[in-house]
């Protein structure tokens, strides 16, 4: 006689789906989740500390350094914060070259957080596809910034390098055999009858439950929430015509298939910016000034919101930094993970979400 | 949840809790419910998991945005509030407190009755 019994299964910290240390205790009868608690601490940096007393030319870096994956939205939120607090202005040129690399990096993160899926789902041959196709987005990275990860290629007032002519060529073409080789990995993903049973349907949040937990970033779009992406608020993404990638599913399936598709999206608006590159200077200068104020990017996984007092010098007197993956992280362990129907769904519905413990932990 | 390998998690919870935001955001959940800041952190640190108290400020900033429009003493009691924003009471709970308030002010002057079912909630916050 099949007997049901409850039990706790701990997950983590050290797991072979994780990618940073993170223990989540699952509470079960049989294989049905009914509570989960998650447990962090194994990597906290206290990074906004140290940022503390700081000059902005070391916290700079420092900034980027609070997520190996997404660390150019880091720098760009973190000078345009500056900006904002010392009304610098960026030069047209210097601003669609920002969002070039902003997109790169985007892409960058997609796919890790796609592979990192695929990879959970036994799917290894679309996991290693997909990291294949990553190394060729940040070889591009480093062929405009000089490095693949952390490029400090933000300054307030401008950009540290320009795209020169063979440079933007030989990018465009890399982002055409791109291209090519996403439509494919897509039409695997959207087609595989193993994927569809490992992903649709699984891990369901509701558009309610994404708005009450604050879920941003693709785990908030794929549940139908509008108005989610704070690019369209970025004057630079206005211009090029940015609109918004959104999926009403919910599910696991519907939260890689937004990263797929904002693939696609930043494919197109680095080739729009690319072809509508504005001449002229790429820094513009200006100088760091006191002030405090709140300013918020689109990360890869979402809302990124710096709030920073500077001093006279343009030292940090203050800083706090959220994180996309603050809000989306609770959110899967409270909502999407509650109820589903099998332990081996619990790691695959985590990783959906797309979730960095470095950048929660900071 | 306890295992033999267990860590206290006081400390760490404690240090979320006390960042600039968050403490901005326990001060502002303790106004509203009528206890004092170290009281409130006392349960949430007791209640809540570390992710949940990495959201607080999040979900408090949402429950002011979106929680219990049109009703005015769901409104004044933090019905949605304090049940799905941020969860310190059960919803059995918060039911019987509402619906007893509810039933107060059809006798008692309103802020009487709204006092005396806040006066509930913070009981079954301390609970």
């Amino acid at each position: 006689m099949k007997k049901t019994v409850d039990v706790s299964i701990p997950l983590g910290p050290m797991h072979p789906c994780w990618k940073e240390p993170v223990r989540l205790k699952c509470e079960t009868a049989g294989e049905r989740v009914l509570k989960t608690e998650l447990e962090l601490g194994y990597m906290k940096k206290g990074i906004e500390r140290i940022m503390r007393g700081r000059p902005w030319q070391e916290v700079m870096f420092l900034a980027e350094r609070v997520c190996g994956i997404c660390s150019v939205v880091h720098n760009m939120v973190f000078i345009e914060t500056m900006e904002e607090i010392s009304d610098i202005a960026v030069p047209p040129r210097a601003a669609y070259l920002r969002v070039v690399v902003n997109e790169l990096d985007r892409m960058a993160s997609h796919l890790i957080a796609n592979f990192s899926y695929c990879y959970t789902i036994e799917h290894e041959t679309l996991a290693m596809y997909l990291l294949n196709t990553r190394e060729t987005v940040l070889d591009n990275l480093e062929r405009i910034t000089g490095s693949r990860i952390n490029t400090a290629y933000m300054i307030p007032g401008g950009v540290r390098f320009d795209l020169l002519p063979e440079d933007a060529a030989a990018m465009l073409a890399d982002l055409v055999k791109v291209e090519d080789e996403m439509k494919r990995y897509v039409r695997i993903f959207e087609t595989g009858p193993l994927i569809a049973l490992r992903s649709k349907g699984i891990g369901f949040m509701s558009r309610e439950e994404a708005i009450r937990s604050h879920t941003v970033g693709p785990t908030a779009r794929a549940s139908g929430v509008e108005d989610s992406d704070i690019r369209l608020r970025h004057p630079t993404y206005r211009d090029l015509g940015f609109t918004q990638i959104t999926r009403t599913e919910g599910d696991n399936f519907a939260r890689v298939m937004v990263r797929f598709q904002e693939v696609f999206q930043s494919i197109d608006l680095i080739r729009k910016c690319v072809e509508t590159l504005p001449d002229g200077p790429i820094r513009g200068g200006g100088l760091c000034k006191a002030g405090e104020a709140s300013y918020a990017g689109e990360a890869p996984r979402g809302e990124l919101t710096y709030t920073i007092k500077t001093d006279e010098y343009g030292r940090v007197v203050d800083i706090a930094i959220q994180t996309p993956s603050i809000m989306n992280i609770e959110a899967c362990a409270h909502t999407m993970i509650r109820d589903v129907a099998s332990i081996a769904d619990v790691t695959s519905t985590f990783i959906s979400s797309d979730p960095c413990i470095a950048c929660n932990e900071r | 949840m306890k295992y033999l390998y267990e860590k206290d998690l006081r400390q760490m919870k404690y240090n979320i809790l006390t960042s600039t935001k968050h403490d901005e955001a326990v001060r502002a959940i303790a106004e509203r419910l009528g206890m004092s800041n170290a009281k409130l952190r006392m349960v949430l640190i007791r209640r809540f998991d570390m992710s949940l108290l990495e959201n607080l400020e999040s979900r408090w900033e949402m429950g002011q945005r979106h929680a219990d429009d049109g009703d005015p003493v769901a409104e004044e009691l933090g019905y949605e509030l304090f049940t799905r924003f941020i969860p310190l009471v059960d919803t059995e709970t918060m039911q019987t407190i509402y619906s007893d308030t509810t039933a107060m002010t059809q006798e008692i002057p309103f802020d009487e009755a709204i006092a005396r079912g806040k006066e509930q909630i913070r009981e079954a916050v301390l609970s």
